[in-house]
């Protein structure tokens, strides 16, 4: 070939292959159908009605697609080594389910750290999955206002899914299925949902026994234990401290005033946005502006991610550590690594404790439901079938074990009759976070029926101070139900209309709230109140008194759930 | 051009019609087609979708099913105090990043075309490009391993000196982080924006270096009045294409440096604009903000165009 004519074949070569690319990315690859409106007229709360089952309802009576149906599922990525979108599971699924009814099963990876923009993304690229996960009320709620969702048809879901629709039903949540008058949710199960055990607090045992003093349980104790600390040089900012973001970050439960007024509850009582301006939220910031000017708390907290905290505690430069339980905790690990002789202990709740100033041990329930499921405007008709096969699939028991356990003598072995995990990791069996962001959509948490053996499960284990926390985390459950029985826990307000005001503003208020928050933990005790009042008027102005108002509506036209009398 | 002209033998053909232009060059128009393609989509396909800032637009109803509020977009955004606090932080610091920015690279060249020893000025050169290589979120990250004030480098160096009791707050503090903001910029892109001027110095004749030596002109007077001269219709243009950026802001850069206790100087026109328009969803508004930043960049740099062509300058358009 002549020079030349090489030189003309490259170029016009890669010419083509620059405008394939470029062309490729401006491409639809499916069709989306009409988005169906939703209802725009309030309703009053939902009184649901019971759907009658058929006979031949059910898996028996699905047969496979004529043609390939596309699922999409969306699936939680945190970051960690497995591929959410592609693994051992995802295959098993595939494989056992999937090719089973000619449905092509694919996950959505939906970054754990910023689900609304995620999913705003998908939006707007007209690719929204099948099935829209969220645990909020509010974010589903947001969804629905702006027209990401479609009318959920329960008969459809009774007939196609009964062993899903029937737990709904037991669990009493048929009421919480819909929005101004309009079903959109399939809501999963929650075990254990007012209490929250699972959520436990490690501290430093041997400090406190060096210390001769006990875990603290009112504020005052805690300001002994922190002085006591730092007297002995055990650390420098025993409270740690990490920036404060995103929502649920100040959670104001035990500073309230118990029986609370149900108009503030409902108007004011959520942890979607922090409560900026009310009594509670001032004495809870005015207890880290205390930590701040005393020493306690990392005074660059505000630059400061939550993993340095993680890092604090295992390099022992604070005294406490917050995290889920699960058999094996990285954080553990490191810390025992590093602290061979240390002690780890924790915190058990010692039933209802109220200290003078009113404040309480109180903390927030979640909802009676798990995770919520909805389903895209531009799902079609088969997608959306396909979507309830495969939730009622999985709820089957056998293979909702097998997916949350795996198979005996490859990934668990019995002991003492209980399945325990082996390590997964870099095996072809490795789960990401233990497959509960796919097994979610049925139930939130693996459970055996009793707190026993759930515990035994889940406790951190070949630890040093095992053995402790199994027991501590019992006595932690009990102490919680104890304090679910004393009329101090109560879950937050639901809305069966749209608080349009809250999708407007709530990105901007935790923007700010992080601003002010910062600002009011930082400034002078004798500043604290002017600032507050100050920092309360804007954020007001903000958006927070339109969010409240339009609550307040909601409320007093009975468009609320209410506190338990 | 008369010494040109006269050098073409007569009978010589010495234009191109277009068709023969394109026969013979054909692979190059080829090529030229992908960049144009480029610009078309990327810079004026999307225009049609500005209308949505006179709309309500909602992602799921589209372009047809969303609402048309005329300039109600615009109402929202002057009347809103965090757009005003935004415009009025990215006016204030792109002016003194111009004002301490600009001047920079071009010291910096002027400096460089003096350096004699071939090695060291090419060592020195890559040296000083290397920060425009790095990402906004490794230059945040460096920034506060070395600011921070008591376990960053540079205080903790300090204070084991004995300089300072206690750390600087370098980016904790409004007033100081405003300072170490503008300098961390002035350090990422002043090597970078040597890079036109040296072009430029490349191209002044010699002759006009040796005529100033033999009238007796120091290093620094053939600086001042034969180099600097020289690159002035480079440092015009480049100062009428800056100007056009006052209404800009750098998402990234002020989110790698930024903090809660300094929202009163971060909070920018780009925050803004990702703010109100991305997170929460307010895609017209977000939009016509950012039409707003366009359309006072657009008329700053025809104002400072027309300037410059009445002062003699040769101008950017």
């Amino acid at each position: 070939m002549k020079k030349n004519t090489l030189q003309k074949v490259l170029s016009a070569s890669l010419v083509g292959a620059m405008a394939v690319t470029m062309l490729a990315g401006c491409g639809n690859s499916e069709t989306a159908s009409e988005p169906t409106e939703k209802a725009t007229e309030s309703a009053p709360i939902a009184e649901v009605e019971q759907v009658e089952v058929q006979e031949e309802a059910g898996m028996a009576s699905w047969t496979p697609f004529e043609e390939t149906v596309t699922l999409q599922v969306p699936v939680y990525d945190r970051g960690g080594e497995v591929d959410v979108t592609s693994n051992y599971w995802t295959n098993w699924i595939q494989e056992n389910f999937g090719d089973a009814y000619n449905i092509n099963v694919e996950y959505v990876a939906i970054p754990r750290g910023d689900v609304l923009n995620a999913y705003a993304n998908l939006a707007n690229s007209g690719t929204l999955p099948t099935i829209l996960m969220e645990y909020d009320f509010p974010k589903q709620a947001q969804w629905a206002d702006e027209g990401y969702l479609q009318e959920l048809d329960l008969d459809q879901l009774a007939q196609i899914a009964p062993t899903y629709y029937q737990m709904i039903v037991d669990q009493g949540n048929l009421q919480n299925t819909s929005l101004n008058g309009v079903t959109y949710f399939a809501l999963a199960e929650r075990p254990y949902w007012n209490n929250t055990y699972n959520y436990a607090t490690f501290y430093r045992a041997d400090w406190l026994e060096e210390l001769g003093l006990s875990y603290p349980t009112t504020f005052a104790e805690t300001l002994e234990v922190y002085k006591a600390i730092k007297d002995a040089g055990l650390c420098d900012y025993p409270a740690g401290g990490s920036k404060v973001t995103g929502a649920g970050v100040d959670q104001n439960y035990g500073f309230r005033t118990y029986p609370q007024d149900e108009y503030e509850w409902a108007t004011t009582g959520d942890y979607a946005i922090p409560a900026l301006s009310t009594e509670a939220n001032k004495k809870l910031v005015k207890r880290q502006n205390q930590l701040f000017n005393e020493g306690y708390l990392n005074p660059e907290f505000y630059t400061r991610e939550a993993t340095d905290n993680e890092a604090d505690f295992i390099a022992g430069k604070c005294f406490e550590y917050r995290a889920y339980i699960a058999p094996s905790i990285a954080v553990l690990d490191s810390f025992y690594e590093q602290n061979p002789d240390g002690k780890l202990a924790i915190a058990v709740c010692p039933g209802l404790v109220v200290d003078d100033e009113g404040v309480s041990n109180s903390y927030r329930p979640n909802n009676s439901f798990g995770m919520m499921v909805s389903f895209s405007a531009t799902a079609t008709e088969d997608q959306v079938k396909a979507g309830m096969m495969y939730m009622e699939w999985l709820m089957q028991p056998e293979n909702l074990f097998t997916f949350q356990y795996g198979f005996e003598g490859e990934t668990f072995d019995y002991v003492d009759g209980l399945p325990v995990m082996r390590d997964l990791t870099g095996t072809e069996y490795a789960m990401a976070n233990n497959n509960k962001d796919y097994f979610c959509i049925v139930v939130e948490s693996k459970t055996l029926g009793n707190i026993e053996d759930d515990v035994k499960l889940n406790a951190p284990v070949n630890y040093p101070d095992s053995d402790d926390f199994y027991t501590q985390l019992l006595e932690n459950y009990n102490g919680m139900v104890a304090m679910a029985d004393s009329g101090y826990v109560n879950s937050d307000c639901n809305f069966a209309v749209v608080i349009s005001a809250q999708s407007e503003y709530q990105q901007v208020l935790l923007d700010k709230y992080t601003e002010y928050r910062t600002k009011l933990t930082t400034c002078s005790a004798d500043e604290f109140d002017a600032l507050y009042d100050q920092y309360s008027q804007e954020y007001l102005d903000a958006g927070y008194q339109a969010i409240i108002d339009e609550r307040g509506e909601a409320y007093n036209n009975g468009y609320t759930s209410k506190l338990p009398q | 051009m008369k010494a040109k002209k006269a050098n073409i033998r007569p009978g010589v053909k010495t234009t191109t019609s277009w068709k023969s232009a394109m026969r013979r060059d054909w692979q190059l128009y080829l090529m030229l087609l992908f960049p144009l393609a480029m610009v078309f989509i990327f810079n004026y396909a999307a225009y049609p979708g500005l209308r949505m800032i006179f709309m309500n637009y909602k992602v799921m109803k589209g372009y047809d099913g969303s609402d048309w509020v005329g300039m109600q977009n615009f109402v929202t955004l002057f009347t809103s105090a965090d757009f005003m606090r935004a415009l009025k932080s990215s006016i204030v610091f792109n002016l003194l990043d111009l004002l301490l920015g600009f001047p920079m690279p071009i010291i910096l060249a002027l400096m460089l075309n003096e350096l004699r020893f071939k090695t060291f000025k090419k060592v020195t050169q890559t040296v000083l490009y290397l920060p425009h290589f790095l990402s906004w979120a490794v230059i945040g990250s460096i920034a506060y391993a070395m600011f921070r004030p008591s376990t960053g480098l540079v205080n903790m160096t300090l204070m084991k000196w004995g300089v300072i009791e206690q750390g600087i707050p370098f980016l904790t503090e409004k007033w100081h982080w405003a300072v170490t903001y503008l300098l961390i910029n002035v350090w990422q892109t002043m090597g970078w924006g040597t890079i036109l001027y040296l072009a430029a110095i490349t191209s002044i004749s010699g002759e006009l270096y040796e005529a100033a030596m033999i009238d007796g002109a120091t290093r620094w007077q053939r600086m001042i009045h034969v180099t600097l001269p020289g690159i002035r219709s480079t440092i015009v243009t480049l100062l009428i294409m800056n100007l056009g950026k006052i209404m800009g802001s750098n998402l990234e850069r002020l989110t790698a440096l930024d903090n809660a206790m300094v929202k009163d100087f971060s909070y920018q026109l780009a925050v803004y604009i990702y703010q109100f328009g991305l997170k929460s969803q307010h895609y017209s508004l977000g939009t016509a903000a950012n039409f707003f930043q366009s359309l006072v960049g657009l008329a700053l740099v025809l104002i400072s165009d027309r300037i410059a062509k009445a002062l003699g300058e040769d101008g950017l358009l």
